[in-house]
């Protein structure tokens, strides 16, 4: 047969109908539905402002600092005495965050001293040029409601700007349970105050009595601590 | 410890280990040698120790019992037991942090020592990790600028006295202080006395939290992102080792490096601010060529192949100004293709402002540590060293302060060392030289000019008590000629043939040009112009040039069709104003190097982009000829060059190859022609921390002749005193962020019985009257002033007073009368006559 040798392979694969799959959710899928993201899913960043409006950003750059992947640009200015942007002497002036670099580790949230960065669970943006991969602080700060900007290359799904913070803070930072929650945060615009998430010393004690019905969100500790032990 | 001499190795116990100190050592820095670092805020190696802060409490047991105590107060004892990681011992490091910390506001996020601050370091490793303190911390109005340049936030000012002490015990302008008591106290300044040193950055520097910030660093970046390379300040002949730190390709801060044999790690505000004027938006970026009265932008190759149209004339007819902005390198370069391709000697680095190359380059040279020599004696003939070389000035002041040296200060006018001088020999304009001449003669019976007998006996026996001398010689009055101060250095070789001398000129690296030969009859090394083959040099200058005086008098009479100017501003910055006007637009090429446009670039008809100091490598040689790195941190912006590239390319489009397209090679060839440079290590100027002092045997037998006599004028009355001041309007000055406004208005100072007795008190402005010239300008009463004289610094806002000066007098003398009224003061006959008026 010569050439046509390595065909058969090609010809049976050609009846045997399409492997790739739209994901649930996705822009082009039959159902508007996506799957439920995790609480703590790392999306696109916002910056935050204070209930009163003031952005919380000072321009520290411990972000910056912190990012594994150099993908965050900050430079710091006096406030306007007049006009200030944020509480105190100091406010983000310039703030960049290239997402073709960013892995989002969620790192600069947890070097954040303010809370003014944190991550929604939107992870779907294909921009098409670099320069609209390079989110300005203009895109990334929430509008006067509070809640994020919608870029056109993005496809925000209804909950997806929610439960930008407070979230991580369910324990002090060092990690001390007497801490659980209590809120060790800012109110923010258009949420105010965020309440605490479900506390670990629960959801711990549950789970060395082999039960599971406490929160998704928390398995991955169950599994080491409680379940883990008792298969073996 | 009663015997002289030094008892070395101190037996003493640290941490358990048996260890050896030095004899007087203190115990913070016996263990700091042998690696065992006590944490301390208050205690800085280059000051008195205060014991303030606590922090570096050890327990320490002399045989009585272990007790804390602190190491920075404590010299090495024999046999003395230290502990410095006992329980007691972080107890007390956990108890003085936390009170420290009781009212230190939490801002680290925002503060500008965030991130480098030895609170903060000291906190994490010494501290107690939690606070019991939750009430309210004491509160005051946040940063407060106490100058232009620097703020004060006393909530974050742990008390620990370093920038006061600094004030007070190593610049001497004590404008800070402690005020209030107990939880109130506070640093401040004086009410309505902004605290305007010229060294305040260096508290901003040693201030181990962020209560004192500089104003141009202001949230400009945070330490992580900073970029940092060794190098060496070059605006004044001291050469103060520094750091420059840079962000995003763009100079933020300069930091002073501690070099023991230069600056201590003490900058001055100049040293540690210009870098500002890097980043100014008017920097020249492209070159430019003038043509039909206007400029345009050009490339590289058209300007250099205009430039080099304007070469070609006969060497003769080419003069260059400038020069001592550049690196060493680049200074040779120049130098080769002035003399060596063009065949010029009129190459000038000194703008008249200098003395003659000859007496710089052949005098014995003294290193500043030789100067500052333990019980020596300073002699001082030349400027205010805290005016013009201010690093200097902190070097000589702690000398005399606590170094028991002894200064006589032989100046026109009191200067910041006054205060400190053993013997001020009051010299009016023009008779520095003879009163040097009555020292020598031992003529010490009679007056000599305004200098009392009393205190010509008293130097004299300075002088002749066999303490080592040294002479700071500059010039300290550009309204008078040079060879005055020659005059003194010549008698001074008379009496003390031992005697060394550091030149204190101004300009950045003036030194290097002159070793490099950028002056008339030079050649690189220091080596006269006579001999006809030089180095790799094509040819050697067969005429002897003229200095900058002259040139610019020979653009006057058309002698000359193109000068170059290297960094020089000649309209800006030669003393005579009028005659550099006047040159200037009387030559027919002008070919400007230079980074910025002034009033003489602007007259260009080439100008050719300059790279600035931080933008090249190279090296700086010192008032004392030792060499330093300077050194690239950042990228030159459009299209400018390192001097000597340009250099090398011009001669390139005049047709020779200079024949180095490295530096490399550049330093190569410098080693083998300039015979002082054969046994300096290129290596070792890079890499050794404090600099190789190139070899100063070069006592040459200098031809001073007669001192001059005492000038005698046509009675105009008043000898005028013209010099610099650190902030006037020089380009750097003006274009670097936050010094521009510095410069304090032009004002006419004269001594307080000379202002009673012209009846100018009430009044606010002299009439100045020169003939053909008038001006009024404010006066002020000043002590410092000799009677019959008037001192006003150059090129001030308000009134410039080089308009007053006429080069090559031997003195000026300026006519003042009151305002409004034709009354001259020249005798006290008229003085009397305006009395009546009045």
């Amino acid at each position: 047969m010569g050439y046509l040798d390595g065909f058969p392979v090609t010809f049976k694969k050609i009846f045997e109908g399409v492997t790739t799959r739209q994901y649930r959710g996705g822009r082009d899928a039959t159902t508007e539905d996506k799957a439920p993201k995790p609480e703590r899913l790392h999306g696109r960043h916002v910056l935050n402002r204070y209930e009163d409006g003031m952005e919380k950003c000072i321009g520290c750059e411990l972000c910056a600092g912190v990012c594994p992947a150099k993908c965050i640009y900050v430079r710091g200015a006096d406030n306007p005495p007049d006009d200030p942007k944020s509480p105190g002497e100091r406010y983000g002036y310039v703030y960049e965050i290239n997402y073709l670099r960013c892995i989002h580790c969620d790192l600069c949230v947890e070097a954040c001293p303010t809370e003014a960065i944190t991550e929604t669970k939107l992870f779907e943006f294909s921009f098409t040029n670099r320069d609209d991969a390079i989110y300005t602080k203009d895109e990334l700060l929430v509008g006067d409601d509070g809640m994020p900007q919608h870029m056109p290359w993005e496809d925000w799904r209804p909950g997806e700007d929610e439960f930008t913070s407070g979230w991580m803070r369910a324990t002090a930072p060092g990690g001390k349970a007497a801490f659980e929650g209590k809120v060790g945060w800012s109110g923010e615009l258009g949420y105010g105050v965020r309440a605490p998430e479900a506390g670990q010393t629960a959801v711990e004690i549950e789970g060395t009595e082999g039960s599971s019905s406490s929160g998704d969100h928390d398995h991955d500790h169950d599994d080491s601590h409680g379940h883990g032990g008792g298969h073996h | 410890m009663t015997s002289t001499e030094a008892v070395t190795g101190v037996p003493f116990t640290l941490n358990g280990k048996d260890l050896e100190a030095d004899s007087g050592e203190l115990l913070i820095d016996a263990a700091e040698r042998h690696g065992v670092h006590i944490p301390r805020f208050c205690y800085h190696p280059r000051m008195k120790p205060v014991g303030m802060c606590r922090m570096c409490l050890v327990e320490v047991d002399t045989g009585r019992g272990p007790a804390l105590q602190p190491s920075c107060m404590l010299p090495v004892t024999p046999e003395m037991k230290v502990e410095t990681e006992s329980e007691a011992t972080k107890e007390a490091q956990d108890g003085v942090l936390e009170f420290l910390l009781a009212n230190h506001p939490l801002d680290c996020p925002v503060c500008d020592k965030g991130g480098e601050c030895p609170l903060q370091d000291n906190a994490y490793a010494f501290g107690p990790g939690e606070t019991r303190f939750v009430e309210e911390k004491r509160h005051y109005e946040k940063p407060i600028p106490i100058s232009d340049l620097v703020h004060l936030d006393r909530e974050r000012c742990i008390l620990c006295d370093r920038c006061t002490r600094f004030a007070s015990e190593v610049a001497g302008d004590s404008l800070i202080h402690f005020i209030d008591r107990g939880s109130q106290t506070q640093v401040n300044t004086f009410p309505d006395h902004p605290f305007a040193s010229y060294f305040s950055g260096n508290t901003v520097q040693i201030c181990p939290v962020g209560a004192l910030t500089s104003a141009p660093y202001r949230f400009k970046a945070r330490p992580w992102d900073l970029d940092a390379v060794e190098s060496t300040a070059a605006v004044d002949t001291t050469g103060a080792r520094v750091v420059l730190q840079s962000s995003q390709d763009k100079l933020v801060r300069v930091v002073g490096v501690d070099s023991d044999a230069v600056n201590w790690s003490w900058l001055s505000d100049k040293d540690r601010f210009s870098y500002g004027a890097n980043n100014s938006t008017e920097r020249i970026t492209e070159p430019q060529i003038k043509s039909g009265g206007s400029r345009k932008p050009a490339r590289w190759g058209d300007a250099l192949k205009q430039a080099a149209g304007a070469l070609r004339g006969p060497a003769d007819r080419i003069a260059a100004i400038g020069g001592s902005r550049m690196s060493l390198e680049s200074q040779y370069a120049w130098s080769k293709l002035l003399k060596g391709v063009l065949g010029t000697d009129h190459v000038n680095a000194q703008l008249g402002d200098g003395l003659p190359a000859a007496l710089v380059l052949g005098v014995d040279r003294a290193t500043i540590a030789e100067a500052c020599e333990p019980g020596g004696v300073i002699v001082l003939v030349g400027p205010d060293p805290k005016e013009e070389v201010p690093t200097l000035f902190l070097r000589l002041r702690h000398a005399l302060v606590e170094d028991g040296a002894s200064l006589i200060e032989l100046t026109p006018r009191a200067t910041s060392l006054s205060n400190l001088a053993d013997v001020r020999l009051a010299a009016t304009p023009g008779t520095a030289g003879q009163v040097m001449a009555a020292l020598a003669d031992g003529r010490l019976d009679d007056e000599v000019g305004t200098v009392a007998s009393a205190e010509l006996a008293k130097a004299h026996e300075l002088l002749t008590s066999g303490r080592p001398v040294t002479m700071v010689f500059g010039r300290a009055n550009l309204a008078e000629s040079a060879r005055y101060v020659a005059d003194a250095v010549g008698a001074l070789r008379r009496l003390v043939p031992e005697a060394r001398f550091l030149p204190a000129l101004r300009r950045g690296n003036v030194h290097g040009a002159l070793e490099m030969g950028l002056a008339p009859g030079f050649l690189p090394g220091g080596i006269r112009n006579r001999r006809t083959n030089f180095g790799r040099w094509p040819s050697t200058p067969e005429f002897e040039g003229k200095d900058t005086d002259n040139v610019l008098r020979g653009c006057l009479n058309g002698d000359f069709d193109t000068v170059i100017l290297l960094g020089a501003d000649p309209l800006g910055d030669f003393p005579d104003q009028k005659l550099a006007a006047e040159a200037l637009a009387s030559v027919t090429n002008i070919i400007s190097v230079d980074t910025f446009l002034n009033e003489s670039s602007a007259l260009a008809d080439v100008i050719l982009p300059a790279a600035m100091w931080g933008e090249y490598d190279g090296t700086f040689c010192n008032m004392e000829r030792r060499l330093s790195p300077m050194r690239a941190k950042v990228t030159a912006p459009g299209r400018c060059r390192p001097d000597w590239m340009i250099a090398a390319e011009l001669s390139l489009a005049i047709g020779p190859d200079l024949g180095f397209v490295t530096l490399d090679e550049l330093q190569a060839e410098l080693s083998s022609s300039a015979g002082s440079f054969t046994d300096v290590s290129w290596d070792e100027v890079a890499s050794a921390d404090d600099g190789p002092v190139l070899s100063t045997d070069r006592n040459w037998d200098l031809e001073f002749g007669d001192p001059a006599d005492l000038p005698t004028g046509p009675g105009y009355g008043f000898r005028l005193i013209v010099d610099r001041k650190m902030w006037d309007m020089g380009t750097t000055t003006q274009q670097a962020t936050g010094l521009g406004g510095l410069a304090q208005n032009a004002a006419i100072r004269l001594a307080p019985a000379d202002v009673q007795l012209m009846e100018l008190v009430g009044h606010e402005v002299v009439a100045i009257d020169q003939g053909d010239f008038q001006v009024e300008v404010p006066f002020v009463s000043d002590p410092a002033v000799i009677p019959r004289t008037a001192w006003m610094p150059a090129r001030l806002p308000g009134f410039d007073a080089r308009q007053l000066v006429a080069a090559g007098r031997s003195i000026t003398q300026v006519r003042l009368h009151l305002p409004d009224r034709d009354v001259t003061t020249g005798s006290s006959g008229s003085a009397e006559g305006s009395g009546a008026n009045g």
